[in-house]
């Protein structure tokens, strides 16, 4: 499968270990980044990577951060995307099976390598069954009104990055 | 502080526990799913609708997984909603994420966890300060 990864700079280094468990795997994995330490923002690398998913370049997504909440909400915020964050197995299955989820986030503080590599391993083994319940609920998601703005938008946070260099956001 | 409060059918029974729970507290509890006639997208929608008209400050959601809320109340712009299952995460995502809402999963946290995610959520206050740039960035998009 071709398999879109981002993360923030809390997990790069799971992140790396994740793109290597997919590659040697068989996959072939697109690293959206972010690929340092450096201190940046999540919802860049979660909206590049649903971007590759909605835009067919990738088949599935996978996004960690520190806590797996900022990075999954940006990447359900792109038309088109179900990111299910998930801190067991069983709910891997489930949003796969059910919701046919397309984007799997984990918080790399919360859980360790066995579960993250537990969780993948089942998310893309898991089939989507269609049944009209399942078809129904999608769909519903799918009505609810969205821009279409976050996709194919490189410079969508650019006004935000500029403020940041200028320093105007400081604890 | 205003809680909406809402559930699907899987979840009305950890719901009910919930409100009653919180009903104990400080809080006045908005219940915008009475029955157990809501699937999860219209739970999710309901307690969106709530924080985006401003009749609600925080919003908690239950359904069997807690997946399908945060999948649909993320849909709504402005609205910013963690998929909660332990008490580390109930407390970051407001300090970090600035989160309106938490979804949930009945069939995977147990009652008293529930509870504790609920306090740590309602209790925690947003950093703000860095973290605002990427609350600007999720507030852009969808």
């Amino acid at each position: 499968m071709r398999i879109s990864i981002g993360c923030d700079h809390i997990v790069t280094e799971i992140k790396n270990h994740v793109a290597d468990y997919l590659t040697k795997k068989g996959h072939k994995v697109i690293d959206n980044g972010t690929y340092e330490k450096e201190r940046t923002h999540y919802p860049i690398f979660g909206r590049k990577t649903a971007e590759k998913v909605v835009l067919g370049e990738a088949d599935l997504g996978i996004v960690i951060c520190g806590t797996g909440v900022g990075i999954s909400i940006s990447a359900n915020k792109v038309k088109g995307i179900r990111a299910a964050l998930v801190g067991d197995i069983e709910t891997a299955r489930y949003a796969k099976q059910n919701l046919n989820a397309n984007v799997l986030a984990m918080g790399g503080r919360i859980l360790g390598i066995g579960m993250i590599e537990d969780a993948i391993d089942v998310f893309l083994e898991t089939i989507y069954e269609a049944t009209p319940e399942n078809k129904a609920l999608i769909s519903k998601i799918d009505s609810i009104p969205m821009s279409e703005e976050a996709i194919n938008a490189n410079h969508m946070f650019d006004e935000f990055i500029e403020k940041w260099d200028k320093g105007l956001y400081q604890d | 502080m205003k809680i909406a409060i809402a559930s699907d059918q899987a979840g009305f029974e950890l719901k009910e526990k919930l409100k009653n729970y919180l009903e104990n507290h400080p809080y006045e509890i908005i219940d915008v799913t009475k029955s157990e006639d809501y699937d999860f997208v219209e739970a999710a929608s309901k307690t969106a609708k709530a924080i985006n008209e401003a009749q609600a400050d925080r919003g908690i959601v239950v359904d069997e997984y807690g997946v399908g809320s945060s999948i649909t109340a993320n849909k709504y712009k402005g609205i910013i909603c963690a998929n909660v299952f332990d008490e580390h995460s109930a407390r970051m995502t407001v300090r970090h994420n600035n989160t309106s809402i938490i979804a949930i999963g009945s069939g995977i946290v147990g009652e008293k966890l529930a509870k504790r995610i609920c306090d740590r959520f309602l209790q925690a206050t947003y950093d703000g300060g860095r973290h605002q740039i990427r609350v600007d960035m999720l507030n852009k998009m969808c």
